[in-house]
């Protein structure tokens, strides 16, 4: 059976880790299982792991190549683990985070160490620039929600580049622009709401989360983190309170159902 | 034969040199239409048209006096010529408007049949030799010596070989009639077959039917059926087989007829826009450009087979669903359909704007293809007709209706073996019925009418609809199809507008006029949205764009929709009484956003980027009561209706006036103020003294003033209409003499003077979501023409010599933020001499739907946009406007085009403009008075066309 696997450390950090783990892996009807690389110590990692009645497995050293294997197993839909062991500790991520972002072709979820899932997962913000990564996102997050009573909300941000040209009568204007943008970029424009915003994308995702309480935060990324590139996977990462599930261009696995239609799930994207 | 073809719906045009009473006695035809004969006699001097009582004349060159005795002199002077070379030849028939000169006047060639034409021809060769001359071909040229000498300014020589004739017509002046009159019936020139069996060289002189081969029928298909001894023109099919062979010709066209086949486009590029594929991102936005509207219903151009991409509507014109600010244009039953999922990459959609028909060529999943033709019929608005071609898989629909989108409340059923549905709004209701008959084909044909009924007040009974149906049904498909065409050949009579020079802008402009014509009607009320009938957008709401950007082009080619557009208006007078009295006003208050009941539905409030913000326009955006009245001035200046001068159109003057003076402040010193306003730039709300809402209204006051004087209501006393005048001279406008700009509002000059035009990264654009709100209200950033408005509509009443300093200050603090923008600066730009920046908004403008450049042409096409196009060609380019009883004309032509040619209605004469970089020529028919540049002296133009010359800033008359 496919499961969920939450990469745990040895620190707090690991009770969210489990929560959110084990919250995705309920909407997906999959398992879930725990692993730990022994590093400083597992009393904390197996106290979560048991609190939360989650199988907890060691994984030998190094670290990141561990954890990376364990990811890459066949069964695992969706890898959870956390962005960094304190509050304060590294930004956007820490290490392992960040190179399991790079290298795993599948979505992870970031979960901040103070994240609390209110109610479960009842709602996923989903930006959307009207590009393929973006798109692959929504696509897989579309997946999740479809059986589900999860409310997707979709956010645009235009910048200075992307403002409209014309705004002849602002309420039906936006309107139209709004309803027009959904057809073109969500399978199912009719379940979702759309946000829109203007200003810096990276603000404007965080601000929003805030505003509609959303509970996780889905991102489409090339998993390129060099300058110039995932300027707002940087910037939520960096500072958002609630997870933030990181889907890849190409991702190997899909949230849907075995022979999801690959159409649906692409030709909305832009290339 | 004839009979069968005009049955059909053929159009047929008989070319030939002799008279009526000759060619009528061999053809003995009288047709009973729609297709329509046409007899061009006398070479080219008389047409006539054939119908079940006979020959009636439609025209006939009369040569004057003394282009009679030039002919005469001419002939003369030839035979003396002839004469004096050794050549006996004769006049042996002065026939109308030339003189026939027989080269070989012996018993034996007397009466020869075209069948000797070789043998002829080396008789009459040899005869020329023996006299010194080289052939025909200088025979001719002889005879058109003569004839210039003789004082015949434009001499037609032609030669049949036994003869040559001098005269004023040849065989092009039918061929040019022809052309011109299948464009009035909505027949490109690539729908045409010219036959004849005399293309070729004969005896070195272009074979008469030659001369059928005009510059406008490059596109036609020519062939021959004759001997053609020396082949033939290239372009022209040499088929040979004489009369068998033509009449072959014939009766494959007709076979084709009566089995059904799909009419063909001729493909001009000028007049058609292809789309190829399909695309899911923009393929809504496709679907609007493509739409098909006959006042009464727009259909969207979604293609026929399903994709869940595509966006298949009917939108019903002035039937609402829902009330107040959330009210939407009903969707009505979908009729272009067919079963099947589309193959997208075998997807082609072609829209043929000069005959108002949408073909497309696509094949469902694994299928052969579907070809198909579709209309929604002009000539019986409501009415829609489908064919179809293919594989019977591709064919098969379970209904010839399907319901909308919103279902609730339709209802369906079968009445008369025809299929009908009935949707119910609030108000009102429409209800369709069609019917779908199969016949056998290449695969199968389908063959679908509708009919469409719709009541804004009362959902109508299916049984009328399936009786529109049945009486489409009786006319049947070729009949309606020749009624459209020629219904839109007889507006774009009306309406054309042509630059030679620039193709792409010429389709552009095409592409508005015919979504223009298309969305407004002819009759009744006509509640005009801003997307009109292509596009649920803006609900179908009706703002100032109707009165200020779309009526003036339908006045001016289809004054009748005009006043369709006004009698809106003129409905709704009481709720706009009403609306005055409940602000305390006196007058009439019209809404700034409007549906059904023509009370304001614009929303107080809405939630946009994340924040409830209000909305202010219905409450402050006043100047649409002086944007009405302007609509009803507009109207009367081009049309000179004196019943709408006397009657309706007094009202709305003098309600509109009544509301401004109740509306305006007088301070203490005796100056009128309009406080607490929105004008056109909506970036700044409750101004003072807004300089386009004051001198509008001002103009508004003058106006009623006016008109009183002249048809002066019971109800008026003169201390009134003294008021209005008063008041409007008190009323400030901000006009500053030492910098000739107008303020655009009280305290503008005194914001913080950004100049939007260096800090945009482009414009347009929506300069609020780049500033933000608070930093737009501070700031010198307009969004749309505001202050410059008033030189576009009533440049009377601004300062003369104001536009220039105007534009150069507001053109850059403009960000364009409104689609209504930039093709109003385009005019004034070309107003001003300024034609490189003209030219530039012109193209930007004829984009944004062609581009989807608001990314929301999905919801509509901008029709507000697509009519400042027009009036950027016509009032900026052209420089036409009325003045008084005469029309105005100040062109200024770009470099970069050849030639602008519009028409327009102006007081019930058509007429015809055409501007060349040094030449303007006018044609008017009835005759009227032009007044060229700023000259205050009339002249007439007439249909034989006013000439005149530029000389330096000044225009001539050029003599005929």
């Amino acid at each position: 059976m496919n499961k969920v696997l939450a990469e745990i450390d040895n620190s707090a950090a690991a009770r969210p880790v489990l929560a959110v783990a084990r919250a995705f892996a309920d909407i997906l009807s999959v398992d879930v299982e725990a692993v730990h690389v022994r590093e400083d110590g597992e009393r904390n990692a197996r106290a979560a792991a048991e609190a939360a009645g989650i199988g907890l497995r060691s994984l030998a050293r190094p670290v990141v190549e561990a954890l990376a294997e364990a990811g890459r197993s066949p069964d695992v839909v969706a890898v959870v683990l956390g962005a960094r062991r304190v509050r304060s500790g590294r930004r956007p991520a820490g290490h392992v985070v960040l190179e399991l972002a790079l290298s795993l072709p599948k979505p992870l979820v970031v979960v901040p160490p103070d994240a609390r899932l209110r109610d479960g997962l009842r709602r996923i913000l989903v930006p959307l620039n009207g590009g393929r990564t973006t798109a692959v996102a929504l696509a897989e997050t579309l997946m999740l929600a479809s059986s589900q009573e999860i409310e997707l909300v979709v956010l645009h941000v235009h910048d200075a580049g992307t403002i409209p040209l014309f705004s002849d009568q602002r309420q039906h204007e936006v309107e139209s622009w709004g309803r027009e943008f959904l057809r073109r970029h969500c399978p199912y424009p009719e379940r979702v709401r759309l946000e829109v915003r203007i200003g810096s994308p990276g603000e404007s995702v965080l601000q929003v989360a805030d505003e509609t309480s959303s509970d996780v935060i889905a991102l489409g990324w090339s998993q390129d983190l060099s300058a110039g590139h995932a300027a707002v996977v940087r910037a939520v990462l960096e500072r958002s309170p609630v997870p933030v599930l990181l889907v890849p261009v190409g991702a190997e696995h899909s949230f849907g159902p075995a022979g999801v239609d690959e159409e649906l799930r692409y030709e909305h994207a832009v290339a | 034969m004839l009979e069968s073809l005009s049955r059909k719906g053929f159009d047929i045009a008989v070319v030939s040199g002799t008279s009526v009473d000759n060619v009528d006695s061999q053809l003995l035809a009288r047709p009973e239409g729609p297709g329509r004969l046409y007899l061009c006699l006398n070479r080219g001097s008389e047409v006539f048209a054939v119908g079940p009582e006979g020959p009636v004349l439609l025209a006939r060159r009369t040569a004057t006096a003394a282009e009679d005795e030039a002919m005469t002199a001419a002939a003369r002077l030839a035979i003396e010529r002839l004469e004096g070379r050794g050549l006996h030849a004769a006049i042996v028939a002065e026939r109308l408007n030339r003189r026939k000169l027989d080269l070989i006047p012996e018993p034996e060639w007397a009466d020869p049949p075209k069948s000797l034409i070789g043998e002829l021809l080396g008789a009459v060769e040899l005869r020329l030799q023996d006299c010194g001359l080289a052939g025909l071909a200088d025979v001719a040229a002889l005879a058109r010596e003569c004839a210039l000498e003789a004082g015949l300014v434009d001499p037609r020589v032609t030669s049949d070989v036994k003869h040559v004739e001098i005269g004023l017509t040849d065989k092009s002046d039918s061929a040019h009639w022809i052309f011109e009159e299948l464009a009035l019936r909505g027949l490109g020139p690539g729908n045409v077959l010219i036959a004849g069996d005399e293309f070729g060289l004969v005896g070195g002189l272009a074979g008469s039917d030659s001369y059928l081969l005009v510059e406008e029928a490059a596109p036609a298909t020519a062939f021959s059926v004759g001997v053609e001894p020396n082949g033939v023109p290239e372009g022209v099919v040499a088929l040979g087989g004489g009369p068998a062979a033509f009449r072959g010709v014939l009766e494959d066209q007709l076979r084709r007829r009566k089995r059904g086949e799909l009419p063909r486009s001729d493909g001009d590029p000028e007049w058609t826009l292809a789309i190829d594929g399909f695309d899911p991102i923009l393929e809504r936005a496709h679907e609007a450009v493509l739409t098909l509207a006959d006042g009464r219903i727009g259909t969207s151009g979604s293609p026929l087979e399903h994709d869940r991409a595509a966006s298949p509507r009917v939108l019903v014109s002035g039937v609402y669903a829902g009330e107040g600010a959330t009210s939407h244009l009903l969707e009505a039953p979908r009729w272009s359909h067919l079963a099947g999922e589309l193959d997208r990459d075998r997807l082609r959609r072609m829209l043929d704007l000069r005959s108002g028909l949408l073909f497309e060529e696509s094949a469902a999943r694994g299928e052969a293809g579907v070809r198909s033709v579709r209309f929604s019929s002009v000539s019986r608005p409501g009415t829609v007709a489908l064919r179809a071609e293919g594989p019977r898989a591709s064919l098969q629909t379970t209904r010839p209706l399907l319901l909308p989108g919103n279902r609730e409340r339709a209802r369906s059923g079968r009445l008369r073996t025809r299929d009908w549905v009935q949707v119910v709004a609030a108000h009102g209701g429409v209800a369709a019925a069609a019917h779908d008959r199969f016949r056998p084909g290449s695969g199968i044909r389908l063959e679908r009418i509708g009919a469409y009924v719709a009541d804004p007040e009362t959902a109508p009974d299916p049984m009328w609809a399936v009786e529109a149906l049945c009486a489409a049904e009786d006319a049947g498909f070729e009949q309606l199809l020749c009624d459209h065409r020629a219904a839109w050949g007889a507006r774009w009579a009306d309406a054309d507008v042509r630059i030679d020079g620039d193709p792409e802008l010429q389709r552009a402009v095409r592409l508005a006029l015919f979504q223009l014509m298309g969305s407004a009607r002819a009759d009744g009320e006509m509640a005009l949205g801003a997307r009109g009938l292509t596009g649920p957008g803006y609900r179908g709401h009706v703002f100032w764009d109707t009165d200020v950007f779309v009526l003036p082009f339908l006045v001016a080619t289809r004054p009748q929709a005009a006043r369709s557009l006004l009698e809106y208006r003129i409905r709704h007078l009481s709720a706009a009484r009403h609306e005055a009295r409940q602000s305390g006003r006196a007058g009439a208050r019209f809404p700034w956003e409007s549906a059904r009941s023509g009370r304001d539905v614009t929303p107080s409030h809405a939630h946009l980027h994340g924040e409830n913000i209000p909305i202010r326009t219905g409450e402050l955006e006043e100047h649409i009561v002086a944007d009405v009245a302007w609509g009803a001035a507009c109207y009367l200046d081009w049309t000179g209706d004196d019943e709408f001068r006397r009657g309706q159109g007094l009202t709305i003057f003098v309600e509109t006036a009544r509301y401004w003076a109740s509306r305006v402040r007088l301070d203490e010193a005796g100056r009128a103020h309009i406080d607490g306003v929105i004008g056109p730039d909506e970036y700044h709300e409750d101004v003072d003294d807004n300089a386009f809402t004051n001198v509008m209204a001002r103009w508004n006051l003058r106006r009623a003033a006016e008109a009183v004087a002249k048809d002066a209501p019971l109800e008026l006393d003169q201390g009134e209409r003294e008021r209005w005048l008063a008041l409007a001279d008190a009323l400030v406008d901000g006009y500053d003499p030492a910098t000739g700009i107008y303020e655009q509002f009280a305290g503008f000059s005194e914001l913080e003077p950004l100049v939007i035009e260096e800090l945009a990264p482009r414009r347009p654009i929506a300069a609020e979501l780049l500033l933000g709100p608070g930093r737009l209200r501070a700031a010198q950033v307009v969004k749309q023409t505001d202050a410059l408005m008033l030189h576009h509509l009533v440049p009377d009443e601004v300062a003369p010599g104001s536009l220039v300093p105007n534009l150069r200050f507001y053109e850059p603090r403009t960000a364009h933020g409104s689609s209504l923008s930039p093709g109003i600066h385009a005019a004034l730009f070309a107003r001003a001499g300024m034609l490189p920046e003209a030219l530039e908004l012109l193209r930007l403008t004829s984009r944004i739907d062609l581009d989807d450049l608001t990314q929301t042409t999905a919801a509509g096409l901008h029709l507000a946009a697509m009519g400042s196009l027009w009036q950027a060609l016509a009032f900026g380019f052209a420089g036409v406007r009325p003045a008084g009883d005469g029309l105005r004309l100040d062109p200024r032509l770009p470099r970069a085009w050849r030639a602008l040619e519009l028409t327009v209605r102006f007081r019930g004469s058509r007429v015809k403009v055409r501007v060349e970089h040094d030449a303007l020529t006018v044609s008017a028919d009835p005759p009227i008075r032009v007044l060229v540049g700023a000259s205050k002296r009339g002249t007439p133009a007439t249909s034989a066309g006013l000439r005149l010359e530029r000389h330096g800033r000044s225009w001539r008359k050029v003599d005929p």
